[in-house]
């Protein structure tokens, strides 16, 4: 190989690495600056909240954690005693379909309360943000824009 | 000089000599080998041009001011983009977090 040819290429080798060391570098010390001080941060930043504002969801959030927590204990539960009752058996059992009902009662139960959640911190927002907020904790949590789609009949097929 | 040529011996022995010279036979094809040995000896100097072309942008890559001017110009770009990339990591990161921190796996 010749040498004009084998410094070119070097100096491609050197432009890749000096190009991809800086996005990395970059991308890293952005990250690392952007990182929230707390669980709740990304509200702040997102939807633009003031001090009060950011205050008053504080408030809320420390107020729902205990209840969410206390649920999830019941749903971790009743998952343990449907496993167990479908250990018992190799058939759908009354009573594993009781718990199964006990379970999906326990899960709405849950959803309804983190639903509540969401429009009591949506109301310490601001109106438009406070919409977006909503509308975003609705599509994460529970999957709407997407689950409907999936569930409707088309989504089905036609079998 | 002058003397020398004007005896009629000496021109005598030039023609003698002329005559004596054996031109050799060519060689077959000899014509075409002949062209063919020039377009051989051209060709490389058609190649040496690419050669050329790189030798000069390796010089122009090698200048200071010009190397500088790379490397300055990659890594801004390199910077800003990767700050832009991290920008979305931290907000997507941010946006799990409290998720998780509401909406435990198990409950959605």
């Amino acid at each position: 190989m010749n040498r004009p040819l084998v410094i070119f290429l070097g100096v491609l080798v050197l432009g890749a690495a000096i190009f991809t060391g800086s996005y990395f570098a970059g991308q890293r010390a952005c990250a690392n600056m952007m990182q929230g001080a707390d669980d709740l941060s990304w509200l702040q930043t997102e939807f633009h909240l003031s001090d009060a504002e950011m205050a008053h969801v504080r408030q809320l959030h420390e107020g729902y954690l205990p209840q969410c927590m206390k649920l999830c204990a019941k749903i971790a539960a009743k998952k343990d005693e449907v496993a167990v009752a479908l250990a018992n058996g190799t058939n759908v059992t009354a009573e594993v379909q009781k718990k199964l009902a006990e379970l999906g009662e326990l899960h709405a139960q849950c959803q309804a309360q983190m639903l509540q959640h969401f429009v009591d911190v949506s109301r310490a927002m601001p109106p438009e943000e406070g919409r977006q907020y909503l509308a975003e904790m609705e599509r994460i949590t529970i999957g709407f824009d997407g689950v409907e789609q999936s569930m409707s009949p088309s989504g089905h097929g036609n079998n | 000089m002058n003397k020398e040529n004007t005896y009629p011996a000496d021109e005598k022995l030039g023609a003698l000599l002329r005559e004596s010279r054996v031109s050799p036979a060519l060689p077959p094809r000899f014509q075409e080998n002949v062209w063919r040995r020039i377009e051989d000896a051209e060709a490389p100097a058609k190649s040496g041009g690419s050669i050329a072309w790189l030798e000069a942008l390796v010089a122009l890559m090698l200048r200071p001011r010009f190397a500088c001017a790379t490397v300055a110009a990659l890594m801004v770009c390199g910077i800003l983009l990767g700050a832009h990339s991290g920008a979305q990591i931290a907000r997507h990161d941010a946006e799990a977090r409290y998720v998780a921190s509401v909406s435990p796996d198990s409950v959605r």
